[in-house]
């Protein structure tokens, strides 16, 4: 896949610590790409780096093929995680200014605003004032503000905080469409459960480390752990028995409390199979004992992941 | 520079559309009229009370003599001090003439009820003394002294011009040069001071709101903070040429309210029916001397451009220079409160300069003048001082060229810095490391 941004060993020292140590990492164009760490760990700074608000100690950073360089920037959106809009300005006029500061006609911005405002319904806000809207109100300005003159990158540090879910789903559309009409994203969040709905590539972070990179389908399934789940119409009871001479260790059969799973007459189990064995000959076990409905590999939730990631146990 | 010209005009229209500035626009020349025209105002009005004095002279010659004046009315009495006290309160005071008054003027003693105004106590020591003197003179007998002395009165004017190169004369007030250069050097000096706090807040706000962060994308720091200080400077501008239009306007419609040949007329007249008012009268001759010099002075317009002139060009490069110092400022601090150390760099200079003007008022050509009106830093409150009472061309030329060379250099350092501590966050700065900021690349 085509590049986009390459960071390649960027080191950045404050005063008292080190916010990112040696990270590189590779952007695909036409992605969104997930920045994932817990808080502290250098997703903004690498983000502020990549902005050229600031510069690293060392390393380099590559833009479209060529190093990152001020004239750049203009293709950048960039939606900070705290919000930054003139409190006392109307929102049309403040979106109107900052459209224009982007290169945009009068005319063209007014233009593409309208459209805007009608898509997220918020044509009556055109004349109030920022200071009169809502945290998350104003997050749906700023967005709009972001993305208005159509940058080829765009950078989003904690999208979806302060949004209810209704206006966070519809944010994570637009990040999608986004993508879909070509844009790059970027995407700086501790929100697992957005990542796994918006993210094509991830990079976790920990401690000023790139400690995981790559496509998010295959993090997950690397991780997978060799966990597997069985879902049977049978006697639970002979199954564990039977498999207690297969070739794998029984996990969890707690999920077979589910009522609407029983009420369908079925039951669930998980199961490890290590590396060494061949799947198949605890499938033919099963298949022996019991009527077999599904058997399905379980792949870890991107929080699991996070979680054991950042625990250093992966 | 478009977007320079998009961030000038955001905050030009934001500043101007903003109460506060509707409301000092219109204020402030309400409170600059006031400022002139209120202690007028009051002196009419402490003119119409009567202070009533009783005088008890025991030389007997005084106290027949004493008139009544505008604003004191004498009672003259024979009774004691101790039967006065008993009894009257209602009076302002009362005047002991001793009896050796004569050869002793200093046996003279005002006891009030109230406290006494140095008027009133001018006002009577003077009547006294012209008693007496007048006394003294009848003593050497010579004849129809009363005529002889209405004789001598001799009121002098002096009308003042000054020589231009070529040898012609014009009109020239000095108290129009002390007023203007008062004025005019004040208002730079407040100009700079309020419109510069006013980027430096503008700068703060925009960190502390994170607006920078989202503008990082489209504009350069530079071109954000030229875009505010000119923005404001175009402000000020405004507010100025609002005033000066306000100003002619207002000072028109007194002018013809209480038209000049009125308020001559009115003098006339008072002290012709008013004999007290005779010193007065001499004086007005020379007051309408003045008058028409103010009056020749102030419709001169080679008079007027220089100083209107001159107040744009130092205004708008001392601002300049200013300016960007405060951008500096306000962009190395996270609130408003971290600035105090900060701002000395810019605060002294611009008090240093006020002193220097009150000093430069008194000699407008002496060494101390000169110096500080070309130094950049206090030229622009300077030379307003010495504008009015003419200055060198060359002297002009220079100070304005040091002027500029130093804000150019200005805007460019404070741009450095600014860019460095507009997304430096949660530190609160030296001086030293501003300097350090410059360096950086």
């Amino acid at each position: 896949m085509e590049e986009l941004i390459r960071v390649e060993n960027v080191t950045k020292r404050f005063a008292g610590h080190t916010a990112l140590d040696n990270v590189s990492l590779t952007i695909p164009r036409g992605v969104v790409y997930g920045l994932l760490g817990p808080n502290g760990a250098g997703k903004t700074t690498l983000i502020r780096i990549i902005n050229r608000i600031t510069a690293p100690d060392s390393g380099k950073v590559w833009f479209n093929g060529h190093p990152l360089s001020p004239a750049d920037v203009p293709h950048i959106g960039y939606l900070p995680e705290e919000r930054g809009l003139y409190k006392t300005m109307k929102v049309g006029e403040q979106a109107l200014y900052f459209a224009q500061l982007k290169g945009l006609s009068k005319a063209e911005a007014t233009r593409r605003l309208k459209a805007w405002f009608v898509k997220f319904g918020i044509e009556s806000w055109w004349n109030k004032k920022v200071s009169e809207l809502s945290k998350g109100m104003a997050q749906k300005v700023q967005f709009i503000v972001t993305v208005l003159h159509e940058p080829e990158l765009l950078i989003f540090d904690e999208p979806f905080s302060g949004f209810d879910p209704i206006n966070a789903n519809l944010l994570k559309e637009e990040i999608l469409a986004l993508r879909d009409k070509g844009a790059t994203v970027i995407f700086s969040t501790h929100n697992m459960s957005s990542v796994e709905e918006v993210c094509d590539h991830i990079t976790l972070i920990n401690k000023s480390h790139n400690i995981l990179s790559g496509s998010l389908n295959e993090i997950r399934r690397s991780h997978g752990g060799n966990i597997f789940e069985i879902d049977h119409r049978g006697s639970q009871e002979a199954l564990v028995a039977a498999l207690a001479a297969a070739p794998c260790t029984l996990l969890d059969t707690s999920i077979s409390d589910d009522e609407a799973v029983q009420s369908a007459g079925s039951s669930l189990l998980k199961i490890h199979i290590p590396n060494d064995e061949d799947v198949r000959d605890v499938v033919a076990i099963i298949n022996n004992h019991t009527s077999l409905r599904s058997f399905r590999e379980v792949i870890p939730s991107m929080n699991d992941i996070f979680i054991r990631a950042v625990a250093g146990k992966l | 520079m478009g977007k320079i010209a998009i961030i000038a005009g955001r905050e030009f229209n934001e500043r101007v559309r903003k109460k506060s500035f509707i409301i000092t626009t219109i204020l402030m020349p309400i409170a600059f009229v006031a400022i002139m025209f209120v202690p007028v105002l009051m002196m009419n009005i402490q003119s119409d009370e009567k202070h009533e004095i009783v005088v008890v002279d025991q030389s007997g010659t005084i106290a027949p003599k004493m008139q009544d004046s505008a604003t004191i009315d004498y009672t003259s009495s024979d009774r004691t001090l101790e039967e006065l006290t008993a009894e009257q309160q209602d009076i302002f005071g009362i005047l002991i003439i001793g009896s050796d008054v004569a050869t002793n003027p200093s046996n003279v003693q005002l006891l009030t009820y109230e406290s006494s105004t140095i008027n009133i106590e001018s006002e009577i020591t003077d009547q006294i003394r012209t008693i007496l003197e007048a006394e003294k003179l009848k003593a050497y007998n010579i004849e129809d002294i009363d005529s002889i002395l209405e004789a001598i009165k001799t009121p002098v004017s002096l009308k003042v011009k000054q020589l231009g190169e070529s040898g012609e004369t014009k009109e020239s007030s000095s108290i129009l040069n002390i007023a203007l250069a008062y004025i005019f050097g004040f208002l730079i000096y407040m100009f700079v001071f309020l419109y510069g706090n006013m980027v430096m807040q503008g700068v703060i706000e925009e960190k502390s709101n994170k607006v920078m962060e989202v503008m990082v994308s489209s504009v350069k720091p530079f071109q954000l903070m030229m875009g505010k200080i000119l923005g404001i400077a175009s402000v000020a501008v405004t507010q100025f040429v609002i005033w000066v239009v306000f100003i002619l306007v207002v000072g028109g419609v007194a002018m013809s309210l209480f038209g000049v040949s009125d308020m001559m007329a009115a003098a006339t007249a008072s002290a012709a029916m008013d004999p007290a008012a005779m010193m007065g009268a001499a004086e007005m001759p020379a007051m309408d001397g003045e008058l028409l010099a103010v009056l020749g002075t102030i419709t001169d317009p080679t008079y007027l451009l220089r100083i209107l002139g001159g107040f744009l060009v130092y205004f708008i490069g001392g601002y300049l220079l200013y300016a960007a110092m405060f951008a500096a400022v306000g962009s190395a601090v996270d609130n408003e409160k971290d600035t105090n150390n900060l701002q000395l760099p810019i605060t002294i200079p611009l008090i240093l300069a006020i002193f220097v003007m009150m000093s430069a008022m008194q000699d407008p050509h002496g060494p101390l003048a000169f110096w500080f009106s070309l130094i950049p830093f206090t030229s622009p409150v300077v030379m307003m001082v010495r504008l009015p009472y003419g200055v060198p061309g060359w002297e002009l030329a220079l100070s304005i060229g040091l002027l500029v060379a130093t804000f150019v250099a200005m805007v460019y350092l404070a741009g450095k810095i600014y860019r460095v501590g507009v997304f430096m966050y949660g530190k609160k700065p030296t001086l030293g490391e501003l300097a350090k900021w410059i360096r950086y690349k």
